[in-house]
């Protein structure tokens, strides 16, 4: 290597002087952004990079997108908006990165200085919708109500993404305390979720069903949505507000543990220690089937189905790292056999609003996951996320297969509930 | 003329697969070096058509074409120099055909090493070819740079892997180069395409040879108290004749970032690890294992370990192929040598960079292809400290000359590209490299080629600039190799 260079080409790194381009004090940090190397393992875990081959829609090509903008190379401008809006933030790069960059918290800090930028109309959707609506579980109940009837003129798109909602459902909402079945093994408060609590509610009943059987108290504190929308989307103050309300209402009710049963929510609840400084709440947060496979649960005498696919949500198995916990628990349902779904560890293509905002790229990815779902013969799909259940379902009607998608809480529920029926 | 070439390429391709916009130009600016350059255009074709037209309107609208895999070479092969149009080949992906019965598959350039390899495990063949980037690079990128990795000690480069290559010319036309299988009549001209780095066409289908798995694979992972014992047992398994498959060595400050990744069971506390891969018969195995033992053992070994299982072996192997991405952990910037030595002369070289690390002050961490003597020194730096390149590069053209004395070379593995282009005259005369030079003009007269890579084009230093070469000539031994 010579320090004798062709003109135009230079060592990396950022001129004396250079003035970072960032808008935000929530951009992204030197430090994080100096972490990548750029060797390229990340690539063939990204999904659009997967689907493009172009160096723009990789985690590398990101980065360096950021590292360009923080050594006053390039600024936060449409092009760069394009790029972080393209990126589906399943996380799949951190798996693969040997110098464990946080790609994750690069990404919602390159977000936070693209909503500084984005046009008046698409920021006032975000803020209403994102840190307004998420933030007031009153009115997205209220708005769910009139699903039912808006639902059937809604255009084809936007109708497979929202489900059938029950208004008897809407009617009773979870109790905010629930006893155990026999003596008390402790206090777990369960966050409910903000769209999770309107439009699968049911979902939420059966984990609570699943919770108290295996001998735990369940309290529902008054809660508001965890926040994991409104920061990856951009605004990191408003996701703060909401960690904060929530961290208080969560220490508040003085449970041993807090169970989520959504694997966004819990992976942004585990994040409260670095975002609010809330170690004390962050470090009790547990998935549900983490939480099972560690506390040890009562087996079902036998299971509903035989064979069920078991779905990775993004968000447990790159954010949380958890893969093993869900096969474990599983794996003790007599009866149940678990199959492994092709390319596993791709995202679903729904990846928080990505179906909304990015429909070519989230449809693609749909046909991948639901035929590779479709590909294992089972007739049920395990799914612990709501946004990657509405996706898959959206996927398997589009192929024209019948494939019941379920919440591994619902599976559990559906066993206890057989053997008691005996 | 480059809004020119941006209509033509558009009316081709789509304008989707035309990239002209300046963060996009940056972002092609570089691969997996520590150099950036700059480019004009960037065209993503998805096949052999595609190819051939982004080639002619490079060539028609003047501008120089930079071939690209998925950007993970570490000599700045596919750094492009400004006025150039960078062709990426990643859409090429599709795996054409396998003929097990001939042991042979055509593959498109795009096609990722490991995807390929995942697709001949269940019939029990492979790609040989491992270089760390095996997950992530294409198998274009592989035949450009004639891609290495830790088996290559037993199983050869990624020249000893491929029947043919498709090459799309200068001049647009496409030729295919050897055939199905190792003899092609002729001169072998895919010995001067493999490795070529871009600068003799573009790559839109390969031939790669397929070998069988083998039988039995055992993975042993060695610790020493000190480098010089775990390189000494290195040069005594290969004395001894035994036949390992590979034979790595990293020492302590490697081994410690990328047991925070791998989880691969690694000794922290060891100065140097060294995993030795035997594979064959399972009888031969048993055999070598025994004997590569007894070696580290009367080594001074502090562990003797065999992988437990193969996902205990993948573990092992992830841990070795993450160390480049790892480095960041040691220190914010690094700059990473590819230097080759006699295996024999293995803990004289490690002797002479610990020299250059003293006398200059520096971190240089290692990791070895320690079968085949070629070694990584990666002497670390922090560049917002003035002057800190300078003495970095300055150190390691001390050791590169140092390996050069010792009979070694300036490139084992990753290529010569622009990083080490300026050490070619340290290795070849003046006579030889117009030689090569010669060769790469035969394909490609006009220079429109990935030009600057490999050769500088800053003036021949001898001889007319095509025809023969005068005063070239192999010495006594048969070698151009000064």
């Amino acid at each position: 290597m010579s320090s004798k260079l062709p003109a135009g080409v230079r060592f990396l790194g950022a001129e004396p002087g250079a003035v970072a381009g960032w808008l935000t004090h929530d951009a992204p940090t030197d430090r994080d952004i100096a972490s990548c190397v750029g060797c390229g393992l990340c690539l063939p875990h990204c999904p659009t990079y997967r689907l493009t081959g172009d160096e723009t829609a990789s985690p590398r090509g990101r980065i360096a997108a950021m590292r360009a903008v923080s050594e006053g190379r390039a600024a936060v401008d449409a092009t760069f908006s394009r790029y972080m809006d393209l990126c589906l933030g399943c996380r799949a790069c951190e798996d693969a990165c040997p110098s464990l960059v946080p790609y994750g918290r690069l990404l919602d800090g390159a977000k936070a200085e693209v909503m500084a930028v984005r046009a008046r109309r698409a920021r006032l959707v975000r803020v209403l919708g994102l840190d307004i609506l998420l933030d007031h579980k009153w009115a997205i109940t209220a708005l769910s109500a009139y699903l039912p009837f808006v639902r059937p003129f809604l255009p084809p798109r936007l109708r497979r993404l929202v489900p059938r909602v029950s208004l008897r459902e809407l009617a009773r909402p979870i109790p905010a305390v629930t006893l155990p079945k026999g003596h008390a093994r402790g206090t777990v408060a369960v966050l409910t979720g903000c769209i999770q609590d309107s439009w699968f509610r049911p979902i939420n009943r059966a984990t609570v069903r699943v919770l108290a059987r295996n001998g735990w108290k369940v309290v529902v504190p008054p809660q508001t949505c965890c926040g994991a929308l409104t920061a990856h989307y951009g605004s990191l103050g408003a996701a703060r507000r909401m960690a904060a309300k929530n961290a208080a209402a969560f220490a508040l009710a003085d449970a041993d543990w807090i169970v989520v049963n959504s694997a966004g929510c819990s992976a942004q609840m585990k994040e409260y220690g670095e975002l609010i400084d809330r170690p004390d709440v962050a470090s009790r947060v547990r998935d549900l089937l983490e939480f099972l496979d560690e506390q040890g649960f009562e087996q079902p005498a036998g299971s509903p189905v035989a064979r069920v696919a078991l779905h990775d949500p993004c968000h447990l198995l790159h954010a949380q790292r958890i893969f093993a916990a869900p096969r474990s628990v599983l794996g003790q349902v007599p009866g149940l056999e678990v199959v492994e779904i092709a390319d596993g560890d791709r995202c679903c293509g729904s990846a928080g609003l990505y179906n909304l905002f990015e429909p070519a790229g989230a449809d693609r990815l749909m046909r991948q996951k639901a035929a590779n779902v479709a590909a294992t013969g089972c007739h049920v799909v395990l799914a612990g996320n709501p946004g990657c259940a509405v996706q898959i379902t959206a996927g398997l009607a589009e192929l024209g297969v019948d494939v019941e998608v379920l919440h591994p809480a619902e599976l559990l529920d559906r066993a206890y509930r057989r053997s008691a029926r005996g | 003329m480059i809004a020119a070439a941006r209509r033509d390429l558009e009316e081709i391709l789509g304008s989707g697969a035309v990239l002209s916009d300046p963060l996009a130009l940056r972002l092609y600016g570089r691969d997996a070096s520590m150099l950036e350059g700059s480019c004009e255009l960037v065209a993503i074709p998805s096949n052999r058509e595609q190819v051939v037209a982004c080639v002619r309107i490079a060539r028609r609208r003047g501008l120089a074409v930079v071939p690209r895999g998925a950007g993970t070479g570490l000599a700045g092969g596919s750094t492009p120099l400004p006025g150039s149009l960078v062709i990426v080949t990643t859409r090429l992906q599709r795996i054409l055909e396998i003929r097990p019965e001939d042991r042979l598959a055509w593959v498109e350039p795009g096609v990722l090493n490991l995807d390929l390899k995942r697709r001949l495990a269940p019939l029990g063949l492979t790609f040989a070819p491992d270089p760390a980037s095996e997950a992530s690079s294409t198998i274009g990128g592989n035949v450009a740079t004639n891609a290495g990795g830790p088996h290559c000690l037993a199983y050869g480069v990624t020249a000893n892997h491929i029947f043919a290559v498709e090459l799309v010319l200068a001049d647009g036309t496409v030729q295919s180069f050897g055939g199905e299988g190792p003899e092609a009549g002729g001169y072998d001209l895919r010995g001067v395409i493999i490795g070529s780095e871009g600068t003799v066409g573009v790559i839109t289908a390969v031939c790669v040879r397929l070998t069988a798995l083998p039988e039995a694979v055992q993975v042993l992972m060695l610790g020493f108290a000190t480098v010089d014992d775990a390189a000494g047992v290195v040069s005594e398994v290969i004395a001894a004749g035994l036949t390992p498959a590979a034979i790595e060595l990293m020492d302590r400050a490697i081994v410690r970032v990328v047991e925070d990744f791998a989880h691969a069971g690694y000794p922290v506390d060891a100065e140097a690890v060294v995993l030795i891969e035997l594979d064959g018969l399972q009888g031969g195995v048993d055999r070598q294992r025994q004997a590569v033992e007894q070696i580290a053992r009367s080594h001074g070994a502090t562990v003797i370990q065999a992988a437990s299982d193969p996902a205990h072996r993948a573990r092992l192997w992830k841990g070795r192929k993450s160390a480049h991405g790892a480095i960041t952990r040691i220190a914010p910037d690094f700059l990473q040598y590819d230097v080759v030595v006699p295996r024999t002369r293995l803990v004289e070289a490690l002797a002479a960079v610990r020299v250059v690390a003293r006398d200059e002050g520096l971190i240089i961490a290692h990791i070895v292809h320690a079968g085949d003597g070629n070694l990584h020194p990666l002497i670390m730096y922090d560049r917002r400290s003035p002057g800190a390149l300078e003495h970095v590069l300055a150190a390691g053209e001390r050791i590169v000359r140092a390996c050069l004395e010792m009979g070694g070379s300036i490139s084992g593995e990753h290529g010569i590209g622009l990083e080490k282009r300026d050490f070619m005259p340290l290795m070849f005369s003046a006579a030889d490299l117009d030689l090569n030079d010669d060769v790469r003009a035969a394909f490609d007269p006009v220079r429109t080629m990935n030009p600057g890579k490999i050769l500088s084009d800053v003036g021949r230093s001898h001889g007319p600039a095509a025809g023969h070469a005068a005063g070239a000539a192999p010495d006594e031994a048969g070698s151009w190799r000064r």
